[in-house]
């Protein structure tokens, strides 16, 4: 008897989280339209997508980000979440839709949630090795506002000429886009970021050239 | 098709040849380990390419697949056949219509527009492996872009032969960092990996690693600034559609040592010749 109300509670726990933090309603083919537009925005940096993913509760993480968690994440990876948008809610709903391990170790973590407010660069993420670069941790970034406007230019693979991507202004949007620019120095080491604001989604690789178009060129 | 999942790969695959992709596309021209499934076809038959198409393909995608320039061939048609059952996409012949081509050894003739993908299938995606068998020395050798001997390989064939003889899968340079093998691609075809707008991905079954070019990537074929490198050249034109810059195979006709050149690439030849409907 107490077995079967355990399995009844466990049953409205797991109910409760997927109404609040919805899944994908097609896994198979919702996976892949926007696989499809995260390899554009990743081939593409600093263009912009509009994914089509069910908002979660929390507007904190957005729904861009919510749908490349959706789609990237399983049981084989690592995500670590920063404090700020960390809650019980979240690590439910993690483990329920894709069963990813949260870790507390940044250097450890495959994916990074995190917002441009708790951005450190002192946090030692995984930007792999020399030998094994791809062994680097994907952020997740939760950015003021995503526009191919502002100050910081991009040029590189995936570019024809140059693009200019603005994420905002704050402190740590600022330190988001030098941490990408100092990404060229320890090629091919380094990391990839993922920004995102509500539904809309950008990608900046360490393979991208990153400079402020009010600053001189730093080689 | 019953009893399979869309595309064939089960779900937490293709999540792992995505996650992969992501930082193949990310560290152009390097190889990404992955964890290599095994398909319903043998190695060498273009096991990384399906796997990688599989990945991405889409259910309102147009796929096209050419085994060296032909969509008429076994290998082509059989791939095509395997995702008409187990993805039921529409596929095509014309490099313009489709969105995703699948190709062995093949860049087609038809310039790739932006938004188009094509996959490659790699027979050995180690540029300098039959220069250093060991797999953790080439990685070091990467790591270090310690690229002398590519180098020293291609001057062995100019001491030989007065010329670089080598004629397919010619190593590249991708965005001034890691030599890349392009695949068994003639070297005809290496000028249009250079910012070609169409993203290339390149899939090995049997040695199970991905790697890509983005859209717009500088690519150069390595050489030497007194050989220059060059493309075949040819002193005939396709027998079929008269095209004198395509590359072209010769097709032996008879046992009197009668011959032809023809456009490798099927489709552009035909469409030049007007047989499209």
């Amino acid at each position: 008897m107490a077995q079967r109300e355990r399995v009844t509670t466990e049953r409205m726990d797991r109910d409760a989280v997927s109404a609040a933090w919805p899944g994908l309603a097609d896994p198979a083919h919702d996976s892949q339209r926007l696989f499809r537009q995260i390899l554009g925005a990743m081939s593409e940096p600093g263009t912009l997508a509009t994914l089509a993913v069910p908002a979660p509760p929390s507007d904190a993480l957005g729904a861009a980000l919510w749908g490349v968690v959706l789609t990237l994440c399983d049981l084989e990876t690592r995500v670590w979440v920063a404090a700020d948008l960390d809650s019980p809610a979240l690590r439910q709903a993690l483990a329920f839709h894709t069963g990813a391990r949260i870790t507390d170790d940044p250097a450890s973590a495959d994916f990074a949630l995190l917002t441009h407010d708790a951005f450190d660069p002192q946090t030692p993420f995984a930007p792999g090795s020399d030998t094994y670069p791809d062994r680097a941790t994907t952020l997740l970034v939760v950015v003021e506002r995503l526009a191919n406007a502002g100050p910081s230019m991009l040029s590189g693979p995936g570019i024809e000429t140059i693009r200019a991507l603005d994420i905002g202004d704050s402190p740590g949007c600022r330190a988001l886009m030098d941490r990408l620019a100092a990404n060229r120095a320890s090629f091919p080491q380094g990391l990839d970021m993922i920004f995102g604001c509500g539904a809309r989604l950008a990608a900046v690789p360490r393979s991208t050239r990153v400079r402020r178009a009010d600053a001189k060129e730093v080689n | 098709m019953n009893g399979y999942n869309f595309a064939y790969l089960d779900e937490q695959t293709k999540r792992m040849i995505r996650r992969a992709l992501l930082k193949a596309v990310a560290i152009p021209g390097y190889q990404v380990p992955f964890g290599g499934r095994e398909m319903p076809m043998p190695y060498g038959w273009g096991t990384g390419g399906v796997q990688v198409t599989a990945s991405i393909l889409g259910a309102d995608d147009i796929l096209k697949v050419i085994d060296q320039g032909a969509d008429d061939t076994t290998n082509a048609v059989s791939i095509r056949h395997f995702f008409q059952r187990v993805a039921g996409v529409e596929t095509t012949t014309a490099t313009t219509a489709a969105d995703v081509i699948q190709t062995r050894h093949r860049i087609p003739e038809t310039p790739l527009r932006a938004g188009q993908i094509l996959v490659f299938q790699v027979p050995i995606p180690e540029p300098l492996r039959f220069i250093e068998p060991s797999e953790q020395e080439t990685r070091l050798m990467h790591a270090l872009e310690e690229y002398g001997v590519m180098h020293v390989k291609l001057y062995e064939d100019i001491a030989r032969y007065g010329h670089i003889a080598t004629t397919y899968a010619y190593p590249v340079k991708v965005d001034e960092r890691y030599v890349m093998d392009p695949s068994p691609i003639p070297k005809f075809d290496n000028p249009k990996l250079d910012g070609n707008p169409a993203l290339m991905l390149f899939g090995a079954g049997r040695e199970k690693r991905l790697y890509a070019i983005p859209p717009y990537t500088r690519v150069e074929s390595l050489d030497f600034e007194d050989h220059p490198f060059e493309i075949q050249r040819w002193e005939h034109a396709c027998a079929l559609c008269g095209s004198d810059h395509s590359y072209l195979d010769e097709v032996i006709t008879d046992d009197q040592g009668g011959r032809m050149f023809v456009c490798s690439d099927t489709d552009y030849c035909q469409s030049r010749r007007g047989e499209v409907a």
